[in-house]
């Protein structure tokens, strides 16, 4: 009896276990198998369109506009049908879903928690292949989206530390870049990443426009590089023993102490730093150095590589990781942050020892601050600094990873090809259920409320921002496949540069023009007196004139004050856009009643290249900038003056209330103000500032002031002053809060505690909900190539190359920016790089000619494609290896 | 321990022998003397906190290095910053760097900074977390700390006091039946209890909520909540089943063992076997005869009980998302918040403290043996 009651509680127990381990096959029995396919989709993901930026450049070709034709036909499958789309298939505003519920969901349950129906999308990006393999045994559907990037970062001082006496092999260039060849990068992404992510030589993203734009200098470099541990342990034995170090029983030693290499290992983050920096560790250890790996958390580790000095001898090699958050669309800074003195860190004592020539470096930063003619010149310079790195090698980059967002099949959602679903400002434009309207739809994050919210200078991290997005709206939003600005609520826009800047453009909504020079009117807005509370123009800080290098100009729509509504229901205003003005100076000055010193800093240097701004016409609004900012893209230098404060937007008289508790010494919009004055940092959502603005919006609507009245006057009238308090003294009354933006959904339900809130959709929003769903699936190009297996040297040989989208059709050649082909050599040496010949929409021919073919060695050759298109920033490559005989 | 039923009878006697002013002062001495010592204890550990906390000043130099490290990594993607030249691109990050260590106060020496922790601590003044916000977004220490008391104490609430009063109402009913197959089958399980809460959290989790989908995976509430005071409160109520729940099972089986085993060794004592032979009623021998010498001890075991509900139940509560006070703690930690570290410390800390003091004096009510102040025990 006594056993069988023992036996019944042990079955009882084990049942428990399997069925509940039963729950969860995705995460063990995943099919590795599959992940080939899905690499090569990854890979062939990254895409392009800077070609043709390249082939628009100049002025003169502007003038002629023979691009224009291009541009419109490039726009037509997503651009052109904006206008339509907008309200044609359906009557509804605002969002498709009712309400968005979001809660805190760990994202080792997030998978489970979405086949178990408790959650319809987990917008966070996961990064382990583990995780990827569970969302897709579970058939969910998912994003893919930029991840870290990682490498190893090398001390290079020495060869003797000052600190310790001890010696550092990688003071030696030779050493450090022979660290590229004992590091097998396949082998990592396949073991580490499950083959997900991307192997990399350089500081540049894999999946970012300029790797395709130069690939024939990256493949020289991968070739060049290419592992062979053996030639690296040779050059590093070679320079210990020129450094006095010798080999004794297998093992380096110098001055009779082995020569310990000092590893910091991350032991946080996605975990997969550790394999990384045990595999490098093994392989070093197979040169007969001593590794000493200390695994260390980022707050550990910090003060040692970035905080501490090189020269102390604390460290040798650091498991290094960077984010890749937004389609870099002019990747030429990266060489200059990551690997010279001239880096934001550029004050570390580690970058400080980055010592290279002097034309490298100047070459570093040309490329790092736009300071070249033309494309073409760029293009050299980008050329010659990915191969000179190498013979620096302060870094040895391994791979570039993903991140991945996972969702019910039921739902569907935009997202950035690099900053995924939360990191995007379009989903809430297009996250619904297929083929429903309406419906609440369940979203997991990893925390809310994390910092006091308040548009100023309030919480900033992601998982607050994701939320703050949805509620807000935008002058331009950023093309989530390309990375370029895109109209929302302006109309179009003038770019005028100055004369021989490498700007150019690729969407028409903007008009590119360029003068010899742009002159500041002297009645331009140029600064801000704090006393006078009035605006400083050009004439007055500038008698004798100022001059830019670029001007734009925005349009807002003829109708935009009567169909624009903050949400208590207040219509906007010139005093939004013209309180957006002063409260760029005026936090930042002394003498200001919210004057915030953490803010003047960053005002002051927000404020240098600035030039002025002039409102042309009020209704409808057409305002000018004026500065000396630039970039590449046309479309990004567009200064729309929308309300948005760098946290999120607000309506002048919310800002009013804000700034009346900052004046009064009862809140603070920063952090570092809040500390210092003693006072709550501002929360327009929860705690204890809602009873404070509560009281002084009481004192507001009783005393309907009107801020900044010597300019703002001009704008506001009493009246208007009484009726904007009255609707957010409303909107409080039924919200419990105070942030009335005016996006397309509502900050409806507050839970702080309970760490939930609830958006609900604004039905007064001006656009139609299927404005932007043309953009929910990115138009991701497949490449492939197909011909003869077989080569004869000295004989011309023919090869088809097919261009696709992800469903299999023919990729239109008006979205096709180039395709490229790469031909290497038996012995992995590039032979020749040309573009393909297209034939029709899909299909191009790679003609290989007699010259060329006679060139081949015999042996195992590869031509390889890379495909950059106009609608999506990532490139597609593939490959395709035959013999020649 | 043996005591005799006679000597149950008689602290009322001997307390009417003794002078109410010398009592009186005896009392007022070791309290005095008991103040000051656990209040040194309390200083010590809060001290001991604050250094712990903070690696002895080592965390200064990993904020420093944290500050540089995000400020370029922001200064990074700041396209403005970019296009100053290199020597305003310096001075602006030096000026960002030393404001910040400003406001951190590392501009000032460690062992100043930790004595005013100390300070401010003994003296309760919370004062400002130096990271971290309150779930409404206050950097008040204080509200970071109650806004999660209320959900800390309703889950390690609900499963202490559940667990407490159940372990000991069945420990007390298996003392009486040594050796029966109940008591064999709780013996039997106590092992389950080396396995912590989170794990069977997380069975619980796999089968409640992934398998059979009638409870949720964690949180406090649905989302969106219940909009109605009574299904907010059911609501919550559904969210609380399977933390509590795994809370007390993991400790259960080992505590009914142990609470059994404790009854047992009263129950066998000779007064209650002469009071069973009396023909006292089960009831009465339980309550008179066992409960009541194990009073100070069941005290004690509850007071610690309370006072440990403040530290709420890291993994637990990280495991189902249950916005408690322990994940303030991990949190803190993680930040190297000291602020928000030496404020649970030291509160916890005045707690255990002012438990220990109202014991001794519990003591002496409940245990005619124990007198304040005196040299030993009485027999």
């Amino acid at each position: 009896m006594k056993k069988s009651i023992y036996l019944i509680i042990s079955l009882v127990l084990v049942l428990t276990m399997v069925l509940a381990a039963c729950t969860t096959p995705a995460e063990t029995e995943t099919p590795v198998v599959e992940e080939p396919v899905e690499e090569e989709v990854v890979e062939e993901e990254p895409v392009e369109e800077e070609e043709v930026v390249e082939e628009e450049p100049t002025e003169e070709v502007v003038e002629e506009e023979p691009t224009e034709e291009v541009v419109e036909e490039e726009m037509g499958p997503m651009l052109a049908s904006v206008p339509t789309a907008n309200g044609t298939t359906t009557t509804r505003k605002g969002t498709w879903v009712d309400e968005v519920a979001f809660s805190i969901v760990d994202s080792d349950s997030a998978i489970t928690q979405i086949q178990a129906g408790a959650l319809d999308i987990y917008p966070v990006g996961m990064s382990t292949v583990d995780q990827f393999n569970a969302i897709k045994a579970a058939g969910l559907e998912n994003s893919f989206g930029g991840g870290l990037y990682y490498e190893i970062t090398i001390n290079p001082v020495g060869p003797i530390f000052e600190g310790t006496g001890k010696l550092n092999p990688f003071a030696s260039a030779k050493a450090r870049e022979a660290l590229n060849w004992i590091i097998d990068r396949d082998y990592i992404n396949q073991e580490v990443y499950g083959g997900i992510a991307t192997p990399k030589f350089t500081p540049i993203h894999t999946s970012l426009p300029d790797y395709s734009k130069y690939i024939e200098t990256f493949r020289e470099v991968e070739a060049k590089y290419a592992y062979d541990f053996d030639k690296g342990a040779a050059v590093i034995e070679e320079e210990l023993a020129a450094m006095g170090a010798e080999k004794v029983d297998g093992k380096w030693t110098y001055e009779g102490e082995p020569v310990v290499i000092i590893f910091l290992i991350r032991n946080d983050s996605d975990g997969t730093r550790i394999p990384i920096g045990d595999y490098v560790s093994n392989q070093l250890e197979l040169i007969g150095l001593t590794v000493d790996r200390q695994y260390k958390t980022s707050a550990e580790a910090s003060p040692l590589w970035v905080g501490g000095n090189p020269a102390d001898g604390l460290w040798h090699l650091y498991t290094g990781a960077w984010s890749a958050t937004a389609i870099d669309r002019d990747a030429g800074d990266d060489l200059q942050f990551f690997e010279t003195p001239s880096s934001a860190y550029g004050s570390t004592a580690l970058w400080q020892s980055y010592a290279a020539d002097a034309d490298y470096l100047q070459m570093a930063d040309d490329l790092a601050n736009v300071n070249y003619t033309d494309m073409e010149q760029r293009a050299e310079m980008f050329k010659r600094s990915i191969v000179e790195r190498f013979e620096y090698s302060y870094r040895v980059w391994i791979v570039d990873g993903k991140s991945f967002a996972a969702w019910d099949p039921k739902v569907s959602v935009a997202y950035d090809l690099m900053a995924g679903v939360d990191g995007s400002a379009f989903w809430p434009y297009t996250l619904r259920f297929d083929g429903q309207e309406g419906g609440v739809m369940r979203f997991g994050t990893n925390a809310v409320f994390n910092d006091p919210i308040n548009a100023v200078a309030g919480s900033n991290w992601a998982f607050d921002q994701s939320w703050i997005r949805a509620i807000g709206d935008y002058g331009v939003v950023t093309n989530p496949f390309t990375g370029i600005a895109m109209p929302q609520r302006i109309e179009k826009a003038d770019v005028v540069v100055q004369t021989g800047l490498p700007v150019t453009q690729t969407y028409d909504w903007v008009n590119l023009t360029f003068e010899d020079t742009i002159t500041v009117p002297e009645d331009a807005w140029v600064d801000w007196d704090v006393e006078s509370q009035t605006f400083i123009t050009a004439a007055e800080k500038w008698p004798e004139g100022a001059t830019a290098l670029r001007k734009s100009v925005v349009y807002y729509p003829a109708d935009f004050f009567q169909t624009v509504t903050w949400h208590d229901g207040s219509p906007f205003d010139m005093a939004d856009f013209v309180m957006g003005m002063i409260m760029t100076f005026e936090p930042g000055y002394e003498g200001s009643a919210i004057y915030d010193e953490a803010a003047a800093a960053t005002i002051q240097s927000a404020l240098a290249p600035f030039k002025g701004w002039k409102i042309l016409s009020e209704d409808p609004l057409i305002v000018e900038t004026y500065s000396d900012f630039w970039g590449l893209d046309a479309e990004n230098i567009v200064n729309t003056l929308w309300p948005e404060y760098g946290y999120g937007n607000a309506s002048w008289h919310l800002i009013a209330l804000s700034n009346m508790a900052d004046a009064k010494g009862e809140l603070a919009y920063s952090a570092d103000k809040a500390d210092a004055s003693g006072v709550e940092w501002l929360s327009w959502a929860s705690g204890p500032s809602i009873e404070i603005l509560a009281a002084d919006l009481a004192e507001l609507i009783a005393n309907p002031t009107i801020p900044y009245e010597a300019t703002l006057g001009a704008y506001i009238t009493p009246e208007e002053a009484a009726a904007r308090y009255a609707n957010l003294q409303a909107f409080y009354e039924e919200y419990g809060h105070f942030y009335a933006n005016c996006g397309p959904l509502i900050l409806s339900e507050v839970y702080p505690v309970e760490q939930t809130l609830v958006l609900k959709n604004n039905d007064n929003y001006v656009d139609f909900a299927d404005k932007w769903s043309l953009f929910t699936e990115p138009k991701v190009a497949v490449a492939e190539i197909d011909g003869a297996g077989r080569v004869t040297i000295g004989e011309a040989a023919t090869f088809d190359v097919f261009v696709s989208t992800e469903d299999g059709d023919a990729y239109p050649q008006n979205e096709v920016s180039f395709v490229k082909y790469l031909l290497f050599n038996a012995d992995g040496s590039l032979l020749e790089v040309a573009e393909a010949t297209f034939v029709e929409d899909g299909y191009y021919t790679i003609e290989l000619s007699e010259e060329t073919t006679g060139k081949l060695a015999s042996g195992a050759c590869k031509l390889e494609v890379a495909v950059s298109v106009i609608p999506v920033a990532l490139p597609a490559f593939a490959a395709f290896e035959f013999v020649a005989e | 321990m043996s005591v005799d039923s006679q000597a149950l009878q008689q602290p009322v006697e001997v307390k009417k022998e003794s002078r109410r002013e010398s009592a009186f002062s005896r009392i007022a001495k070791y309290s005095g003397g008991r103040i000051v010592s656990l209040f040194i204890t309390v200083v010590i550990g809060v001290y001991l906190t604050i250094l712990i906390a903070n690696m002895g000043g080592y965390v200064d130099q990993i904020r420093k290095g944290q500050i540089r490290d995000n400020l370029y990594a922001r200064l990074g993607n700041d396209q403005t910053y970019k296009q100053l030249p290199e020597s305003e691109k310096k001075t602006y990050a030096d000026a960002l760097i030393e404001l910040e260590e400003k406001r951190l106060g590392l501009d000032q020496p460690f062992i100043l900074r930790s004595l005013r922790f100390l300070w401010d601590a003994l003296s309760m003044n919370l004062g400002r977390a130096q990271f971290m916000s309150s779930d409404t977004g206050s950097r008040q220490v204080r509200l970071i700390i109650t806004e999660r008391l209320g959900t800390t104490l309703l889950l390690m609430g609900t499963a202490n006091l559940f667990l407490f009063f159940s372990s000991i109402l069945i420990a007390l009913g298996l003392s009486r039946s040594y050796g029966s197959f109940l008591d064999r089958f709780f013996i039997a399980l106590s092992p389950t209890s080396a396995m912590p809460a989170w794990f069977y959290g997380i069975f619980l989790i796999l089968i409640f909520a992934a398998v059979l989908k009638i409870l949720p995976f964690g949180g406090m509430i649905d989302s969106p909540p219940p909009k109605t005071t009574i299904g907010y409160a059911l609501n919550v109520l559904k969210h609380l089943i399977l933390p509590a729940s795994s809370l007390f099972i993991s400790s259960f089986f080992s505590s009914v063992y142990n609470w059994r085993t404790f009854f047992l060794i009263f129950s066998s004592e000779d007064y209650v076997e002469m009071a069973k032979a009396k023909g006292l009623t089960d009831q009465m021998v339980q309550r008179r005869y066992i409960l009541r010498p194990t009073l100070p001890t069941i005290i004690t075991s509850f007071s610690l009980l309370l006072i440990g509900m403040w530290t709420g139940a890291i993994i637990t509560e990280t495991v189902f998302t249950w916005p408690g006070l322990g994940q303030v703690t991990y949190q803190a930690i993680g930040f190297n918040d000291t602020a928000v570290i030496v404020g649970t410390t030291i509160i916890f800390a005045y707690l255990l403290a002012l438990t220990v003091f109202l014991l001794d004096f519990f003591y002496a009510l409940v245990d005619p043996r124990v007198k304040l102040g005196g040299s030993q025990q009485r027999s």
